[in-house]
């Protein structure tokens, strides 16, 4: 039985769960649905109460029988890299795909259905709430009188995106940026803004959570330092044990939102507190295995290797 | 009128060197000149950038 990996080829990142399965002998199929027509061909036939039908990739064959798990990584855009692409096809080929793939008795890192509901900033704020993580005071607004009595209220304050840098120009970056009262809020209007109280924080902290393992990380932050993204600095990341606590609320979470993988960002304040900013249901862990040493990529591949199907897909619970 | 958040954007500079490994569509992962795993050399990965939590920002917001 086969783990079906959807990834982009330049992702590195999966490389390192590929060579795992590679190590243990498991199949395993790489597909990017943005090959798909083209380069990736799917057949599926419903027949007899079931799709039977194969992908193939490559060279590469995955009968839709014998599917041990699939990994939603990196996927490009179905049809994207296709001779002729159009919104149309894109939606008719994600059909395809994901509706045949959805229909098998398999288990996902991480189910569409639950990623998309887990990428929602304001919903992962309430969950953690939930979950019993420190949570920020945020506010999402599109009223500037609304951005600025919370900018007043609680004085030192980030914006930060929702959804990312604009993704129509690479040359852009977003980072959580520091402002304060004075700031001129009309723009707010123009566009919904995502404002929270800042944490001085002595460290970032990123916590990988696969199935029940958990790998905590930390960066000591330079003084006044916002985003742990950007900028050098000579600190690097350390493994660190999750306080009890923190790896209570942080299953507590990921059962609510029924998902298999999650990498939570924390500040950690001047008292040792772990405040929640967000959780990435499909966030990046290869520079902190590399940094680390942590074996996240093989617990990746080990969560992805059972033969035990199930047509029950966990949900979330929220 | 251009949206709030987007007043903090900043240029961010765009790779220029050529990443030194490709996709082996056999093994199903990116190799070295000499045949290598391009996992196999973390000095390369870690400069690179290629895992961080920023790359593929612009197509994924999944940091």
């Amino acid at each position: 039985m086969t783990v079906l990996i959807l990834t982009s080829e330049e992702d590195v990142t999966a490389d390192m769960v590929v060579s795992r399965l590679h190590e243990t002998g498991i199949p395993v199929m790489r597909l990017d649905p943005a090959d798909l027509p083209g380069k990736a061909v799917l057949s599926a036939e419903y027949a007899h109460g079931d799709f039977d039908g194969h992908l193939s990739v490559n060279g590469h064959v995955l009968s839709m029988r014998g599917l041990r798990s699939v990994w939603v990584r990196r996927p490009g855009e179905p049809a994207a890299h296709a001779a002729h692409p159009s919104p149309w096809l894109t939606a008719e080929t994600g059909q395809a795909l994901f509706g045949t793939l959805h229909s098998a008795s398999t288990r996902w890192m991480n189910h569409p259905r639950n990623a998309e509901q887990a990428r929602l900033k304001p919903w992962q704020l309430r969950v953690a709430h939930l979950s019993g993580f420190a949570v920020p005071p945020t506010v999402f607004t599109t009223a500037p009188r609304v951005a600025q009595q919370f900018t007043e209220e609680h004085r030192s304050v980030v914006v930060k995106s929702a959804s990312g840098p604009p993704r129509d120009d690479p040359a852009l970056a977003l980072p959580t940026t520091l402002i304060g009262p004075d700031t001129d809020f009309s723009a707010v209007a123009a566009g919904p803004a995502l404002l929270q109280r800042y944490i001085p924080k002595r460290a970032d902290i990123r916590l990988t959570c696969v199935g029940d393992r958990l790998f905590a990380a930390r960066k000591t932050a330079e003084p006044g330092q916002v985003d742990g993204r950007y900028g050098d600095t000579e600190h690097t990341w350390e493994a660190v044990p999750a306080p009890e606590r923190i790896g209570k609320s942080v299953h507590e979470y990921v059962a609510l939102a029924g998902l298999a993988y999650a990498a939570f960002d924390f500040a950690e304040d001047e008292d040792g507190i772990w405040w929640f900013l967000e959780c990435n249901q499909g966030g990046q862990f290869g520079f902190v295995e590399l940094e680390t040493g942590q074996p996240i990529s093989e617990a990746v591949a080990r969560w992805l290797s059972p033969r035990k199907t199930d047509r029950r897909v966990t949900g979330s619970h929220w | 009128m251009r949206p709030f958040t987007l007043n903090y954007t900043l240029p961010k500079g765009l790779p220029t060197v050529v990443m030194p490994y490709r996709f082996d569509t056999s093994r199903q992962l990116n190799v070295l000149p000499n045949g290598r795993p391009a996992v196999s050399d973390r000095d390369l990965l870690l400069a690179a950038g290629t895992t961080t939590s920023t790359a593929g920002s612009q197509t994924h917001f999944d940091d």
